[in-house]
């Protein structure tokens, strides 16, 4: 394969040279393919990498050139990072993007590719691993002033009996309940909710056991449990003058089992004053651990409006699309430019400017293959019908389409459904016409709750919370899912089928003799303006 | 004479509480579907409500009932279609085999597919129901499959590590 742009064209707009001639793409999925999207846009090819489960996925489609690291086990394929440098060594890559997930913050991945004389277009990987390890960000944080959860700020003794008095006594100081959290953790592994002073020893050796076989590190500490709450991150960009800045923040409460499903920027209900002392404390901890290039800092806020300091996630997120809608500025092409040794540029030094005070509203939905009905339980398989939305103010981000096959072997995002308007309740109202536009047949997804959600007063009202979802969509999902099968049974019995027409004959074929009504067609011409 | 199709979710749609329906679309009902070419419709209900439905190609089971996939406000059921008169004589033909054969083996069956990470019973467990019997391991995420009732471990079909489908069979219990 061949670059799509000819050399003339290898330029950005200001008719610089672009940041690098050629980089590799370490991911898969719609982030695989924004990525590359932002290489094409700045002149830049960009080598795509896949396993044999998506040998034709539309990121390998969309790059210059293509390598195959392994079969479709993630662990044989995109988490070798063996595989990732030796591809981009041979195809004369000089630098690599992690995305997000897989090898992204891992700091042996990004020592790896430094080692290599390759550029880590991500923070340093010391910084990924002082970060990494949730205590040592903790101290950072403390250090720098930045209001942390209450909690210990050293592992707990698991193993020691003798410091079991010791550690009790620090559980009543922190209160209950509280949590058990691995330091190497992630995606709620290795957690344990603990309300009783009798449950601490066994959440601690559980918790420990559990963050020893996900991490390799079974270090665990203590950490009030702040609810109810909401999930709020600053997006931050720093450049190797040791600047750094903040693009605002985003309102990531609506979760399920840690996994975000909506987020918006920016987040509702915070004056300017209250959003400058969070992007302030969010700077001051990332200054701290000598942050370049992108990172995002997570904050619980609490119903007093107090913030408290989470973790730093040292990456892409999923998410940053919302930021990008309100504040204007393309993180991932940023990030190209401070990787190739670039300050920050003028025009993301204003947007920070303005952050405080941000004049439009973003919101973003993740639509997954899991089913809502089933507590999200992932629903791969194949795509039949695929309608993304389009118009005023709408954008998606996707690897996939129509007849795509959803492997079982990743993350079940399939697209990212991003509005923006001048204000919260117009991109509500935006979200929902989008939501109205968007069809998904031969996979289940998780677009009956994006619909719910667009149309719920609570919401509505920016009344926010990481239990909203068990709040909200428990107790309505299943009367939701009876009504459509209401209407879905109708649909169903109207069609040419059951027993009278050829079997597999396209449903919805309106012939003489069908079983559709005439009533119907009746209606639908009264339904329009002649 | 007025032809009546009774609908009911596939295996694969099936939850708790559903119940199959009974529906005369010839009938001058309160239900209009008004058909909008290429599978699509609009099911205008009784309570004011119109949605979108989408419907796939139906295809026809060995037995004479036909499996249709319709998504409707992003819900997507496979539903199964029958004359109902003929509904009423397979339904009393099989609770007469069902009668007499209730205590056979159960195959358990997978519902998602995915990689088995552990199977936690071997061949001849006595076990309970709600007895973890193997995880699968898709998307990331462990999903524990739990015995439907209690017995003997008749048969393993698969081990860990290997690739399942929808619909194959992991463990026999007898």
């Amino acid at each position: 394969m061949t670059s799509t742009a000819p050399a003339s064209l290898r330029k950005d707009a200001r008719g610089q040279a672009p940041p690098f001639r050629r980089i590799l793409v370490a991911n898969r999925g719609e982030i695989a393919v924004r990525i590359i999207r932002a290489c094409h846009e700045l002149g830049v090819e960009a080598v795509a990498v896949f396993s044999d489960a998506d040998a034709m996925a539309d990121h390998v489609r969309t790059a210059d050139e293509a390598v195959r690291v392994g079969p479709a086990p993630a662990q044989e394929s995109y988490l070798r990072i063996d595989a990732m440098v030796e591809a981009a060594a041979r195809t004369g890559a000089e630098a690599i993007h992690p995305g997000y997930g897989f090898l992204a913050e891992r700091a042996e991945f990004a020592r790896a590719v430094e080692e290599a004389g390759l550029v880590f277009i991500g923070p340093r990987s010391e910084t990924i691993a002082a970060l990494g390890d949730k205590l040592a960000a903790r101290r950072g944080a403390a250090n720098a002033g930045v209001p942390i959860v209450p909690g210990t700020l050293e592992p707990a003794a698991v193993d020691r009996p003798d410091d079991a008095a010791a550690i009790v006594a620090e559980a009543e100081r922190i209160g209950f309940p509280l949590l058990v959290k691995a330091a190497a953790g992630g995606g709620g592994r290795g957690m344990r909710r603990v309300t009783t002073v009798e449950e601490l020893p066994a959440a601690l050796a559980a918790g420990s056991a559990e963050a020893r076989s996900a991490f390799g590190d079974g270090s665990v500490y203590l950490e009030r449990e702040i609810r109810p709450a909401r999930h709020v991150e600053v997006q931050l960009i720093g450049d190797a003058d040791g600047r750094v800045i903040a693009l605002g923040e985003r309102d990531c409460s609506l979760q399920r089992r840690h996994q975000k499903l909506v987020e918006e920027s920016p987040a509702p209900g915070l004056d300017g004053e209250q959003r400058r002392a969070l992007h302030a404390a969010a700077i001051r901890a990332a200054e701290a651990a000598g942050l370049v290039n992108a990172a995002t800092v997570e904050f619980l806020l609490d119903p007093d409006g107090r913030f408290w300091f989470l973790e730093v996630n040292t990456r892409l997120q999923v998410e940053h699309g919302v930021t990008e809608l309100v504040s204007g500025v393309d993180i991932v092409r940023e990030q190209l430019w401070i990787a190739a040794g670039r300050a920050l540029s003028r025009e993301i030094v204003e947007a920070a400017g303005r952050a405080a005070n941000p004049s439009r509203h973003a919101i973003e939905v993740r639509l997954s293959a899991e089913d809502p009905a089933r507590e999200f339980v992932p629903s791969p398989g194949r795509i039949g019908r695929w309608a993304m939305p389009a118009g005023p103010g709408v954008r998606v981000d996707t690897g996939v389409g129509a007849g795509d096959r959803v492997p079982p072997d990743y993350d079940p995002l399939i697209a990212k459904l991003m509005v923006v308007d001048v204000d919260r309740r117009a991109a509500i109202a935006r979200l929902a016409r989008a939501l109205d536009e968007t069809v998904v047949t031969g996979i289940q997804t998780t677009l009956p709750f994006h619909r719910f959600v667009a149309r719920h007063p609570r919401f509505a009202a920016g009344d926010l919370s990481i239990d909203w979802v068990e709040e909200e969509w428990t107790p309505a999902v299943e009367r939701d899912r009876a009504r459509a099968l209401q209407a879905a049974s109708w649909a169903a019995a109207s069609a040419p089928v059951a027993g009278r027409e050829r079997a597999a004959d396209p449903a919805g074929q309106a012939r003489p003799g069908s079983a559709w009504t005439s009533e119907g067609r009746a209606r639908a011409v009264d339904r329009w303006p002649r | 004479m007025t032809r009546r199709v009774r609908v009911v979710p596939a295996p694969a749609s099936l939850m708790p509480g559903d119940r199959s329906i009974v529906v005369a679309p010839d009938d001058p009902a309160e239900v209009v579907v008004e058909p909008f070419g290429d599978g699509r419709a609009v099911v205008h209900g009784p309570d004011g409500t119109d949605r979108w439905a989408y419907l796939g190609s139906a295809n026809r089971l060995p037995d004479g009932r036909s499996v249709v996939e319709v998504v409707v406000d992003g819900w997507r059921f496979e539903l199964e279609l029958e004359d109902d008169h003929r509904a009423t004589l397979r339904e009393r033909a099989t609770r007469a085999r069902d009668a007499s054969a209730s205590t056979g083996p159960l195959e358990v069956r997978a519902a998602i597919p995915g990689r088995v990470a552990a199977v936690t019973v071997t061949h001849g467990d006595e076990i309970e129901a709600g007895a973890t019997l193997l995880v699968v391991e898709a998307m990331k995420m462990q999903n524990e499959l739990r015995a439907p009732r209690a017995g003997r471990v008749e048969r393993v079909a698969i081990g860990a590590g290997e690739t399942i489908e929808v619909g194959d069979v992991l463990v026999v219990i007898a």
